[in-house]
């Protein structure tokens, strides 16, 4: 895997097959976690219940919109306020559904660009931070799949992954959780390289208020 | 022009009525809170990219989010306000919408 660098057109890195396949299943899931299909591509906006019917979410009426059980699921679309349920439940009522649907969009253009990449993967400059959503988003489900709460578990996780690329395995830890903490660690990295150069490439000026 | 709500204190009892603000009349703001997975280079990004901050500004938003553990982002009217809680769960970062005084 070679990082994302700066290009004429936007940025590029370097993923064999087996990467690409990794991380594009893992956006497909995490798309999956949001009621959304990769495949119907970045303009579909109703969710899709797979064929199995376990997307239950799809037909839920609208007062049924509740804070997610799946606590990744409660990460991706957190609660918009602290000291009142009300207010909290009402902006979820109104806002859930298009935040799903601008997620899954993201995670959509990912997705169909792994798939239709070689071993260079190019993002063109004005999906730049589509790309850095949908890793975000990626990460985030990992990093709670692998019950990351702090810095200090973030760090534990990051750990493990070395030692996993180093060929140890660790008591009390199973091969899952291995492999998990070696995804969220190359996707942060990944990540980190593309944020690099989006910020090398973006101008400095702006608001100051 | 604020608005009082409460009865005001009877004539002779302070020398200084105390008003109590209808909810309305306090300033909204979006806060961002910390947390571990965020990089601090795309919480940087999406602040001078969502909001329109120069790049100094939003990496001292982003500081103070990492430092702190939360930083007010954006302050002005409540429907603003929504949107830019949107926008930021959107993004992935954990907001909420916050009133003047919490």
């Amino acid at each position: 895997m070679q990082g994302f660098r700066r290009t004429r057109h936007g940025f590029e890195a370097k993923l064999d097959g087996v990467e690409r396949s990794v991380i594009s299943q893992v956006v497909a899931d995490t798309a999956l976690l949001l009621g959304h299909d990769v495949a119907d591509g970045p303009g579909a906006q109703d969710p899709v219940v797979s064929a199995d019917g376990l997307l239950e979410w799809a037909a839920l009426e609208q007062d049924d919109i509740v804070t997610p059980v799946d606590p990744a699921l409660a990460r991706l679309l957190p609660s918009a306020r602290r000291e009142d349920d009300d207010v909290a439940r009402e902006f979820r009522r109104l806002t859930e559904s298009e935040v799903r649907s601008q997620k899954a969009r993201r995670l959509a253009i990912v997705w169909r660009t792994l798939r239709e990449s070689g071993s260079t993967v190019a993002v063109d400059a004005g999906e730049a931070l589509e790309w850095a959503g949908a890793l975000t988003d990626v990460r985030l489900v990992l990093a709670e799949r692998l019950g990351v709460e702090d810095e200090e578990d973030a760090e534990a996780v990051h750990a493990l992954a070395e030692g996993a690329s180093r060929g140890e395995s660790v008591n009390g830890v199973d091969e899952v959780d291995q492999t998990l903490a070696t995804l969220y660690a190359a996707l942060s990295w990944l990540q980190e390289t593309l944020m690099g150069a989006m910020l090398a490439a973006s101008p400095r000026g702006g608001r100051d208020d | 022009m604020a608005q009082a709500s409460a009865t005001p204190t009877p004539v002779g009892e302070t020398d200084e009525a105390v008003w109590e603000a209808t909810s309305a009349d306090r300033p909204w703001r979006t806060v961002v809170w910390n947390d571990p997975v965020n990089l601090m280079s795309y919480v940087t990004y999406v602040f001078q990219s969502y909001f329109g901050y120069s790049r100094p500004k939003a990496e001292r938003l982003m500081r103070q989010v990492h430092e702190e553990g939360r930083s007010i982002v954006s302050h002005g009217p409540r429907e603003r306000m929504e949107v830019d809680v949107q926008a930021m769960h959107s993004f992935g970062l954990w907001a909420t919408l916050s009133q003047d005084g919490e």
